[in-house]
């Protein structure tokens, strides 16, 4: 045995040889001018001693020999035309091919190796090719099967043959299968399995062409099975796997017809490589069962739904194995296709809906129809997806105008958990669509008991076996980064008019009340009230109020400042459950992001930090997420310079904070503190170089940012230069304070400019997405600092600037008065706010807007998944797989994902 | 959630059978809980084996196993990227996962940058979730529990063990431990750093990196880092490594790699690092497992269909 293998490494080495030689030149130049690289071959034939002994170089040449009626190999020496060899090809399977550039094979004439190095890879398989088909004829013949030469086609291949400068070959192409017989089985598998991809496409070709070939080949199947032949049964199943593996689209059309597939299921019960046959047919015909939930009277639309199970089957369950992309893509494309033709007849019988949701109306209807009902239309959703753009849209709006969504609203209150996941599910395909479908109901319904049903369904417990989607749900009615017309902006009016509250209550009113440690939770009754909603829809509701925070701000705003909501979910910190105070957390470093000044005022006002600390430090040394959580929230608040907060944690919690001191966030923490109490000392007029710098550093918002902040230095400032006095009234008291603000300001003195603090850490962060025009408080805002700016832009270098600078501070004495009077105007009317208001917009208005919205979200989803595509594309180093396209779910899911964050990660 | 209920939950993952639904999300919840209790610079304790990328290979995973032994017996350290690219990585990451809730102290899963909602619906996890249960509740399940998954490990306060590497952004542990870890991988920033980037000889200092996350980083940062945190040298996963390890930078920092014949043709070995209770470390190398265990599991069929 050692010895081919040494053979055939000594043979590797020719492929070295052969560009030297052709570095080398060629011989005379008639030899070169008469003949083509493709046929320069170098002759070797093996030693006794192992060794390759070079018998010359020449062109080969496949034709009759002399004193033979075979085909056979020729190579004549490229100089003086001298035979170097002749080799009678035969059937035997002797012959190999290496390294592109080299067909070797043991002759029995001569008894050793012989090898052909060839000048060119082309070359070499284009002779192979004739080898194997030469060979392919041989066994025809000699099986009685197969063309058979006439001497006609001799004498043309003959004449072919002369020709050196064609390589054409009358026996390359395959002719004809061999009859289906039970004999020609193996022959049938090797010419199948064994030819190239020229030769796979012909054998796919005569399959489809021979009318006989599949009944024939399964009535040999059916005796075998009755025989119990199991030989030619794992025969045939490799045969049919095969056949299957040509991926051809007519030979699939063919054998995944009625009339066949089944059979051809069976034939593949008998794979060789499990022990046990496969019961597949019997599985399809007993155990899987087509539910018709509705009559579907066009046959051929009940034929193509269970060609697609079926197909669907063999290729999860039977082949998955063995099936390559190639083949695998094609039955994904018959699938879809199927899928799509059988939505596409079924809406397009204009009787088949109605129907459908007239029996889903019926209050008669059994629990079990009623349920097999829904079930159905879920299916019929899902599978839309395999529709056109444009045709899933209009199929949707069909549905919403029949009236899915009164169906959808009963689902919900069904004491069957089954299909009110099933309901959120087709809720979730609208909104993929066009979720203004689903907010224009929602809107128009008689007392929006939908939107109700769902914000009570994300706290009701459904069990560890169903997932329903109501948060996912309510995000996306509720997104605001979406440019989705009126409704929207109406869903989420009602959303807070009538279900925020609702929400916050469900988690007050489960954590223990605030003069109950985490010690004594054992007590029996206070166990009971406070685990009465599960800590997984707890969080969740979270999340929700994190993502309202994000998308909403200037609503919860009003609302947490009215109705006390954050202390509430603050609450979350006395759960014994680690991960719900985790969340709370996260939602106080939500709150903290907007840095908006009211929600900080309130923050510190209602010492509201003081369930964070109060957590961190029963915590205690312990490093988990908790510990990360709070001290990330003392970090941000220290880089982003959030004064008040800063002063506020550090005079009310540094005998408890001071027992962290090791920590670094803890140390910068303090030490910013004391920056500001010395700076403060020294405090005089330089907000306004400050304003005018900053101005030139950032945009708009956060000059919008720094009017507030600032506002709130002069109240922190009013607040400790009269701590003994106390007013009423918060009309007056701003103006009262601004009065004494302008007269207690010192009117000399030289402008001090302050370094800015060297904060390498600093990263500000994302900027903020545009604020949707809910009220006309930000338009107001941002008119008055525009005014603001205007003033700055005309000042003049001049020796009045003493005078200058007096007259911008009254401006801005003036602005801020202005601004606070319109702030507490919008408050009242807040307060007194009654109804919410109605769109001003038409409904095809919006809905129009909606479409444009829904290219412009599509837009967004692709461009965002393309980049990370890209950034993804590099993930596992050096194999990265071609991307596919995503699809519109996974987009969705895409914005889900970032939805769900409370921070922007873009 | 039992404890017997558990251990049959391992053995039938350990058969590459998927749970249910229901038992995914009850899974996902009690590891949450364990989870949230941990670090971003998680302590472990030696002896210890570090692991690198398993990507799905489920029955490479196997063979991890084989080599280095079941899990409580040793004490395991996963260096992230349990999914993508292979065909099981449902199966892969529950077992892991369902190891993690009933050893707590002898299993320690760290994040890597699979572990994304972004990354996942592109390379394959969110495809076999839908594929294997019919509908993305198990994906988000998971993907939920990512976040919760620590940043990094540090061994006897010696041996730092990140995913990808270092970050401008970072020159202590306590920097680290800041990072408030429960979101999506964000695209810039330490966490994104610590999770996606890479070492490179002809780098000095910090680089731009090709993958479009996170930086390359050079020796001279690897030593400030190790020095200012008296580390004897970082440990982290990311790469292919034909070999199955590689040392950079004077041995400053180890690459080890767990997915053996990485999707299924690189060719590669892999490898895992035992540390014993002296750190003394041994590299045990391994290769693929047999053909046989090995081609896309056949899906559970539908009971019934209305379409």
């Amino acid at each position: 045995r050692k010895r081919p293998r040494r053979r055939q490494r000594e043979a590797l080495s020719f492929a070295l040889e052969a560009p030297e030689e052709e570095g080398g030149g060629g011989g005379g130049e008639a030899a070169a001018a008469n003949t083509s690289g493709m046929q320069r071959v170098k002759v070797y034939r093996l030693t006794d001693g192992g060794k390759w002994d070079d018998r010359g170089t020449g062109h080969v040449n496949i034709d009759f020999l002399e004193d033979s009626k075979e085909l056979g190999l020729t190579v004549l020496d490229e100089e003086d035309n001298e035979t170097l060899l002749m080799h009678n090809i035969t059937s035997e399977d002797i012959y190999r091919k290496q390294e592109d550039t080299i067909i070797s094979w043991r002759d029995p004439e001569v008894a050793t190796e012989l090898a052909l190095s060839f000048q060119e890879a082309a070359g070499c398989s284009y002779i192979w090719d004739n080898i194997c088909d030469i060979q392919r004829n041989i066994q025809f013949n000699n099986l009685g099967v197969g063309p058979r030469p006439t001497s006609v086609s001799l004498e043309a291949s003959r004449v072919l043959h002369s020709n050196d400068e064609s390589f054409r070959s009358v026996n390359g192409e395959l002719r004809e299968l061999p009859p289906v017989e039970l004999s020609n089985l193996p022959l049938i598998l090797k010419t199948i399995l064994e030819g190239g991809i020229t030769d796979q496409m012909r054998v796919a070709e005569l399959i489809t062409q021979d009318r006989e070939f599949f009944p024939k080949l399964l009535d040999i199947f059916r005796i075998c099975e009755d025989l119990e032949n199991l030989d030619d049964l794992h025969m045939i199943f490799k045969l049919v796997r095969g056949i299957i593996l040509l991926n051809s689209s007519s030979i699939f059309d063919k054998i995944f017809s009625d009339e066949f597939i089944l059979d051809i299921i069976g034939a593949l019960e008998y794979d060789p490589d499990v022990p046990k046959v496969q019961k597949h047919r019997a599985f399809l015909k007993d155990h899987v069962v087509f539910k018709e939930a509705i009559p579907i009277k066009n046959v051929s639309v009940v034929s193509k739904i269970h060609q697609t199970y079926r197909i669907g089957y063999l290729k999860d369950v039977i082949l998955p194995r063995v099936l390559d992309d190639g083949t695998l893509a094609s039955l994904n494309t018959m699938i879809h296709s199927n899928n799509a033709a059988v939505i596409s007849l079924l809406k397009d019988d204009s009787c088949f809906i109605q129907e459908l949701f007239a029996r889903m109306r019926l209050s008669n209807i059994s629990m079990e129809s009623k349920r097999e009902l829904v079930l159905f239309l879920h299916e019929f959703c899902t599978l839309s997806k395999s529709l056109p753009l444009v045709q899933q849209l209009r199929l949707f709006r069909d549905l919403s105008g029949e009236g899915v969504f009164d169906i959808i609203s009963d689902v919900l209150q069904s004491q069957d958990r089954k299909i009110v996941s099933a309901g959120t599910d087709v809720l979730i395909l609208f909104l993929n669509q066009d979720p203004n479908l689903l907010r224009s109901y929602i809107v128009q319904q008689e007392g929006n008991s939908l939107l109700g049903l769902l914000v009570k369904g994300m706290v009701t417990d459904f069990g560890e076996a169903m997932h329903c989607q109501f948060l996912e749900i309510l995000r996306i009615l509720m997104d605001s980064f979406t440019m989705s017309g009126a409704h929207r902006d109406a869903v989420i009016e009602i959303f807070y008019e009538k279900h925020l509250d609702y929400l916050v209550d469900v988690i007050a009113s489960s954590c223990p009340p605030r003069n109950i440690s985490r010690a004594s939770n054992s007590a029996g009754n206070t166990e009971t009230e406070v685990n009465r909603t599960k800590p997984e829809i707890l969080l969740n509701v979270c999340e929700l109020l994190c993502f309202c925070i994000v998308h909403h701000p200037y609503k919860i705003k009003c609302h947490f400042l009215i109705n006390n909501a954050i202390e509430k979910i603050l609450a979350l910190t006395r759960r014994r459950e680690k991960f719900l105070v985790v969340a709370a957390v996260r939602f106080m470093r939500t709150t903290i992001s907007r840095n908006d000044d009211f929600l900080i005022r309130h923050v510190v006002k209602m010492n509201l930090f003081k369930p964070i600390i109060d957590a961190f430090v029963e915590n205690g040394d312990r490093y988990n997420m908790l510990q990360s959580g709070v001290l990330e929230l003392l970090e941000y608040i220290r880089k982003e310079g959030l004064k008040q907060l800063i002063i506020y944690a550090n005079e009310s919690f540094w005998d408890q904070l001071m027992k962290f001191e090791h920590f670094g966030s803890i140390q910068a923490f303090r030490l910013k503190y004391q920056q500001y109490l010395e700076s403060a000392e020294t405090k005089l007029s330089a907000n306004v170089p400050d304003i005018r710098k900053k101005a030139e550093e950032r945009g708009l918002e956060k000059e919008e940012e720094d009017y507030f902040n600032e506002d709130s230095d002069e109240e922190d400032s009013v607040r400790r230069t009269k701590h003994a006095q106390k007013q009423d009234g918060g009309a007056k008291l701003t103006n009262g304070s601004e009065a004494d603000d302008v007269s207690s300001r010192p009117k000399s003195g030289g402008l001090v400019d302050y370094a800015d603090d060297d904060d390498e850490d600093f990263n500000p962060p994302p900027k903020e997405p545009d604020r949707p025009e809910e009220d006309d408080e930000p338009l107001t805002i941002a008119k008055l600092k525009r005014k603001l700016m205007n003033s700055k832009v005309d000042g003049k270098q001049s020796d009045g600037e003493f005078h200058k600078r007096q007259k911008i501070e009254t401006r801005i004495t003036s602005v801020k008065i202005g601004a606070s009077t319109n702030l507490v105007s919008k408050r009242m009317d807040d307060l007194e706010k009654q109804e919410p208001r109605s769109p001003a917009s038409s409904s095809s208005g919006s809905e129009a807007n909606g479409v444009f919205g829904e290219h412009s979200v599509h837009s967004e989803e692709h461009q965002r998944s393309a980049d990370n595509t890209e950034a993804s594309r590099q993930a596992g180093g050096d194999c990265v797989n071609a991307m596919g396209n995503l699809s519109t779910e996974k987009s969705v899911n895409t914005t889900n994902t970032n939805d769900s964050e409370p921070y922007s990660v873009r | 959630m039992g404890t017997s209920d558990l251990d049959r939950q391992i053995e039938q993952l350990k058969r590459c059978e998927p749970l249910t639904e229901a038992e995914v999300k009850a899974l996902c919840l009690k590891a949450m809980e364990i989870l949230v209790e941990e670090s971003n610079v998680q302590r472990v304790d030696a002896p210890v084996t570090i692991c690198g990328d398993i990507h799905g290979q489920f029955y490479d995973m196997k063979e991890l196993f084989k080599v280095g032994g079941d899990c409580p017996k040793t004490n395991y350290l996963f260096l992230g990227d349990f999914v993508d690219r292979g065909f099981y990585s449902v199966e892969t990451f529950l077992l892991l996962l369902a190891l993690k809730v009933r050893y707590p102290d002898r299993i320690t899963l760290i994040r890597g940058n699979h572990e994304s909602r972004q990354i996942t619906q592109v390379y394959g996890f969110y495809d076999e979730c839908l594929r294997k249960y019919g509908s993305v509740n198990v994906w988000r399940y998971c993907t939920d529990i990512f976040d919760y998954l620590s940043l990094s490990a540090l061994i006897e306060n010696k041996i730092f063990s990140v995913h990808g590497g270092l970050s401008p952004n970072i020159t202590t542990l306590d920097q680290i431990r800041v990072i408030d870890r429960k979101q999506e991988v964000p695209h810039d920033g330490a966490m994104c750093d610590l999770l996606w980037s890479d070492p490179e000889d002809a780098v000095d200092g910090w680089g731009l990196s090709p993958r479009g996350a996170g930086f390359l980083f050079g020796g001279n940062v690897v030593s400030s880092f190790n020095h200012t945190n008296n580390i004897d040298y970082i440990c982290r996963a990311h790469q292919l490594v034909m070999e199955g390890f590689k040392w950079m930078f004077n041995n400053k920092i180890v690459t080890v790699w767990s997915a053996p014949n990485y999707c299924y043709r690189c060719g590669n070995v892999a490898a895992i690092l035992e540390l014993d209770e002296n750190l003394n470390k041994q590299f045990r190398v391994f290769e693929a497992a047999p053909h046989e265990s090995r081609g896309v599991p056949a899906k559970r069929p539908a009971p019934d269909y209305f379409l």
